[in-house]
């Protein structure tokens, strides 16, 4: 079992982790998701002693790490953000060296190399220069790395990084295979990942945990928005207009070319129900409907809403608050003028900002988002 | 411990560098030697290998931070530390193996260098005590350096600038006898009597003569831990502090 308590990192006066507490129960395969910079790695280089924490500590099996590295050291696999690789070395020497490094007894070293090797499927590169090995076989042979030594625990920082579709599937088959004897904690943020292999997720976001769930309940809690995908033949505003005006909708979340007038709108409506008067009053405005489609709220959005703390904005929105603002700048500078010099006959006119930049239809830029405001 | 020592000791001679300075320093050797005995005046039929010593210390001193620029810098730039920071093995090991390696890699050149006395001895005489004594005389010298050297290893992340660093604290070492002797120094004689306790050459000096003095040996074997406890407490602080 590993317990982490209230583990703080500050780096100067800045949190990179911020008073974080899970635990992780023997057998379980825990995901640690967040965004770049979220704190993952430095929680990680935490719990394997490789970085000190600030205040808080992590006991593995019991041992605290701060009064008995050693032992807990032991029992942690750990495969860094960047595989800990030496180039000049063959990938067995490293191996050898790695297994001797984590005081794999003599006899057994062999196989467990063997083994390392068997499982990553690195046998045949064996006697080649991890310098000249491509970025997934370099990653491989440092996850074998982190096998030596059969330790209990391991604990994986974005092991899939750099590997091509095939080695991601192979990867995560490698990880549901270790999860029978080891206990497994892996950052990432492919949220694919995930849902594959992990049955608790962390969600973390500027060194604070936002969540610790099983999958499923992190996906029931932002249930209730419900949203539809329409795909529509017919002009946007026309469109827009009645989708606008059908009742049940609460927004229209995002507007997507598809190809010549056709659009594909995401909707948040109240219920299921309101399908029927939707699909009615887009008929009755001469639209084609082509395709319609429910879309569940999943881990993703649940991810999303989870990390980042207010609500986005949208593109209308953050070019509202501009004009504003500069119309704002504009009026207090004309006041000021005025007052400075009141008989002044020409007032200054030629905006040079318009409120609201101008919204250029960039056939290169098709994708636009629209908010009811 | 053990399996890391091997590494670093190996890892110097997968590359040609270890090779290269080798060269390069048996090649001064050699030209030292080749000197010596050319210069021989005819009255004075002893030649004495603690000169050639002292002139090659000039010279190998500099080739050291070439050799212990990598242990920790580069380490560090190829995020290679990791593995031994998670390993179960302490940091007094770690610093303590990578220090051992390249000792060894400067014993095994100073190995080479017994073919000089060999020949020597082929066709003529060759005093063992002060040549043995000067011997370990030059190998405790290049011990300190080596820690020194270490050390500054682990203050940067960049292998170049260690070795630049390096080369300065060398100049320091080397010289501090002779900044010592100056009259500036020698008129704070507190100042000066602190620099002397720090003096290497003069400590060598007894060596080469032909003399073993126990407190010399204790003094760099001393100063060398002493390095390597600092170099201990830099990469420990370093922890604390990496961002």
């Amino acid at each position: 079992m590993v317990e982490i308590k209230n583990l703080t990192k500050y780096y100067g006066s800045h949190p990179a982790v911020l008073d974080i507490s899970f635990t992780v129960a023997d057998h379980e395969v825990l995901g640690f998701l967040g965004p770049n910079g979220a704190g993952k790695s430095t929680t990680m280089n935490m719990i394997t002693g490789c970085l000190p924490s600030t205040s808080g500590t992590v006991l593995v099996d019991g041992y605290d790490i701060t009064k008995n590295p050693m032992e807990v050291k032991r029992r942690i696999g750990y495969l860094p953000e960047l595989p800990p690789v030496y180039p000049e070395m063959r990938v067995r020497d490293y191996l050898n060296f790695a297994a001797g490094l984590k005081q794999v007894p003599r006899r057994e070293r062999k196989k467990q190399v063997e083994d390392a090797m068997e499982r990553l499927r690195i046998t045949d590169v064996q006697k080649r220069l991890i310098g000249n090995l491509s970025k997934g076989y370099r990653q491989r042979v440092g996850f074998a790395q982190a096998l030596l030594g059969s330790p209990k625990f391991l604990i994986l920082d974005e092991p899939t990084v750099g590997l091509d579709p095939t080695q991601v599937i192979e990867v995560r088959h490698l990880i549901q295979d270790l999860a029978r004897d080891h206990t497994i904690i892996f950052s990432t943020h492919i949220l694919a990942e995930v849902t594959a292999v992990c049955e608790r997720v962390v969600i973390i976001n500027k060194g604070q945990i936002r969540a610790v769930d099983t999958i499923a309940n992190i996906e029931a809690s932002v249930q209730g928005s419900l949203k539809l995908r329409l795909k529509v033949e017919g002009e946007i505003t026309k469109v827009t207009e009645t989708i606008r005006n059908t009742a049940g909708v609460q927004e229209i979340d995002e507007v997507e070319y598809d190809s010549v007038g056709v659009n594909s709108f995401t909707v948040k409506v109240e219920s299921d129900d309101v399908r029927k008067p939707l699909m009615a009053a887009l008929l009755a405005a001469d639209c084609m409907v082509l395709e319609i489609t429910t879309e569940k709220p999943s881990l993703e959005e649940a991810f999303v809403k989870l990390t980042s703390p207010t609500r986005k904005q949208t593109r209308d929105e953050v070019f509202e608050e501009l004009g504003k603002k500069l119309e704002a700048e504009r009026e207090a500078e004309e006041t000021e003028k005025s007052a400075a010099e009141s008989e002044a006959p020409e007032p200054e006119s030629a905006p040079e900002a318009e409120p609201g930049a101008p919204e250029k239809p960039l056939p290169g830029k098709k994708k636009h988002k629209g908010g009811k405001r | 411990m053990f399996a890391l020592y091997k590494k670093e000791v190996k890892s110097y001679f997968l590359s040609p560098f270890a090779y290269v300075v080798s060269a390069l320093f048996l090649m001064v050797f050699s030209l030292f030697f080749i000197n010596g005995i050319s210069t021989m005046n005819s009255n004075v039929l002893k030649f004495s290998f603690s000169n050639i010593f002292y002139n090659n210390f000039f010279y190998f001193i500099f080739m050291i931070p070439l050799l212990t620029m990598r242990t920790f810098a580069e380490e560090r730039k190829s995020h290679t530390e990791t593995l031994w920071l998670s390993a179960p093995i302490s940091l007094a090991k770690v610093v303590l193996a990578k220090y051992f390696a390249v000792v060894t890699v400067y014993l095994m050149m100073l190995l080479l260098t017994l073919f000089f006395p060999l020949v020597a001895y082929w066709h003529g005489s060759v005093v063992l005590t002060t040549m043995l004594c000067g011997y370990l005389g030059f190998f405790l010298w290049g011990m300190v350096c080596i820690a020194v050297g270490v050390m500054i290893s682990a203050l940067t992340d960049n292998p170049i600038i260690a070795a630049v660093l390096g080369e300065g604290a060398m100049i320091l070492i080397i010289f501090l006898d002779n900044f010592t002797k100056s009259a500036l120094i020698q008129s704070m004689p507190p100042v000066a009597r602190v620099f002397e306790w720090f003096s290497t050459q003069r400590r060598f000096g007894v060596f080469s003569q032909g003399l073993f003095s126990l407190a010399d040996l204790v003094f760099f074997l001393s100063l060398s831990a002493v390095v390597l406890s600092w170099t201990i407490i830099i990469i420990e602080k370093r922890r604390w502090s990496r961002g």
